[in-house]
């Protein structure tokens, strides 16, 4: 009597649901700026950046700031859940060791927390645009959808490297260490634009710089995001989250006994 | 046997576990341990168990420390899963087997009750409905909103204890855990498994508490060195485990 993924998500749908909250409300309960950091975390960052690249690199982009922003954020959900994925089986160990609950539950309720603090950070894109001049148009309507594409991509990746780092803990520090590596090779602080001929492949293989260069032309560039792209690579990430899924649920079985 | 009769069926379960004796998690202690790989023990826990358990039987599970009960507890629940056999349970199922997991000592008693009444899979309408019952039954009203790390241990343990058998499953699986509490605790425990087995429930006990499964148990499954020794009426595999044992 095996129940599907979906029917057994949704009869665990409170456990779903408190995790979320926890997760989001519980982030900065005990700091003294609490809920502010949300905000504060990005905002330094952005103030870093925007004074190293023009500076230092004699970026040209216009309204950098604003740029940056737009790279930045969807950056930092990114590369914030799939580090927190990679520790999230062992962090729960000990609850996993003693009841029955669907193991799918944790990299779920962690990629949707930080979709929700990604919206939370959007706030401050918006602040930019507003303010820096550039203002709101119409093209924010697909905001969910290109916001969509990167939950499906966050999810896919989370299953796997969740599941996989209860039996190779190496993979943490080479995790960490790719996205490092991988926020370069993400156009984030330069456009893809300018990058030279033989390294493209890097920007056309990686699924962030498609998300990231959606998020510039509703916001930045103020124009149709490319959705046919979208299209193509919604498809292929709901295949790979079906695939990440079936990883997950063949290595969970050993959950209790490796951790 | 009718299909529908049964609670849980195991069907030629074998279980072994990889004991490491020094765990290679790294790169470097796996290329190490290419060329050693000897570190490694198997052990077999569990060795062709068959077991059918009817709807509303409640059945002990008896044997010396290490003969496999727990392991086979674990496999019902899914904690763990066999490595040849399968196993299969029919209708809701809740297992007590470690108490109060889950619980988070920050915040409140009610709060944990929430909490850990959604890890078994009981939605926001349904704790509600059965939060005044749950609290009834613990005795903690007084202290329901004070932070759990204030609890005293057996304060603990019976929350955690009035929310696990308020889940209302249709088989509970319970390990070792008859031990809650204080003497009056403890009796409120057993009218509860009684009420219970009443309602028709299946229950399945790990314990060592012999006195416990002849009042309660109408069958008895005695394991030995992972296999099953003797199957049937309580007393007396009960009284053939205690000659053995004395």
């Amino acid at each position: 009597m095996k129940k599907n993924f979906f029917k057994r998500l949704y009869e665990y749908r409170e456990l779903l649901k408190t995790n979320v909250k926890k997760d989001v409300r519980g982030k900065y309960k005990k700091s003294f700026f609490g809920f502010l950091w949300s905000f504060l975390n990005p905002l330094l960052q952005i103030t870093v950046y925007a004074i190293v690249f023009p500076l230092i690199l004699k970026n040209t982009q216009e309204n950098y700031v604003i740029f940056l922003c737009t790279g930045l954020i969807p950056w930092t959900f990114f590369s914030i859940t799939i580090s927190r994925a990679a520790g999230c089986m062992i962090e729960n160990g000990n609850i996993l060791k003693k009841v029955y609950f669907p193991r799918e539950i944790i990299p779920i309720s962690l990629v949707t927390a930080e979709a929700f603090n990604f919206i939370i950070s959007t706030i401050i894109i918006l602040g930019f645009v507003i303010f820096g001049g550039l203002g709101i148009t119409k093209y924010v309507i697909f905001y969910p959808i290109i916001l969509i594409v990167q939950y499906l991509l966050v999810l896919a990746l989370s299953f796997i490297i969740s599941a996989v780092t209860v039996y190779f803990r190496d993979l943490q520090h080479f995790i960490s260490v790719g996205l490092q590596l991988l926020f370069y090779g993400t156009p984030i602080v330069y456009s893809g634009e300018t990058i030279p001929e033989a390294f493209k492949w890097i920007i056309n293989i990686n699924p962030m710089s498609y998300i990231i260069s959606a998020f510039r032309d509703i916001f930045y560039n103020q124009q149709m995001p490319d959705l046919i792209s979208l299209g193509k690579l919604a498809i292929i990430l709901i295949f790979a989250c079906i695939v990440g899924y079936l990883i997950f649920n063949k290595l969970q079985k050993r959950f209790a006994e490796e951790l | 046997m009718q299909e529908k009769d049964l609670a849980i069926e195991v069907k030629n379960v074998y279980k072994t576990f990889n004991v490491y004796l020094d765990k290679a998690n790294t790169i470097k202690e796996r290329l190490l341990f290419l060329f050693s790989r000897n570190r490694r023990e198997k052990r077999e826990v569990l060795n062709d168990i068959n077991l059918q358990i009817k709807k509303g039987e409640v059945v002990a599970l008896i044997g010396t420390n290490g003969s496999g009960k727990s392991t086979l507890l674990k496999l019902m629940t899914k904690i763990i899963y066999p490595n040849k056999g399968s196993i299969e349970t029919y209708g809701k199922l809740t297992s007590l087997l470690e108490l109060g997991a889950g619980f988070h000592p920050d915040f409140s008693g009610r709060e944990n009750i929430y909490f850990n009444a959604s890890i078994f899979g009981l939605t926001k309408k349904e704790i509600d409905n059965r939060l005044e019952e749950i609290i009834d039954f613990s005795e903690l009203r007084d202290f329901i909103d004070n932070p759990v790390r204030t609890y005293s241990s057996g304060m603990f343990m019976r929350l955690a204890f009035a929310v696990a058998i308020n889940v209302d499953a249709e088989i509970l699986l319970i390990d070792e855990i008859l031990s809650v509490g204080d003497e009056h605790f403890q009796n409120k425990c057993f009218d509860k498994m009684r009420d219970l087995k009443k309602q028709g429930k299946t229950m399945v006990f790990v314990t060592h508490n012999m006195k416990a499964v002849t009042e309660l148990c109408d069958r008895a499954v005695w394991l030995y060195k992972g296999k099953v020794k003797k199957d049937g009426e309580t007393t007396e595999v009960v009284n053939e485990y205690i000659k053995t044992t004395a």
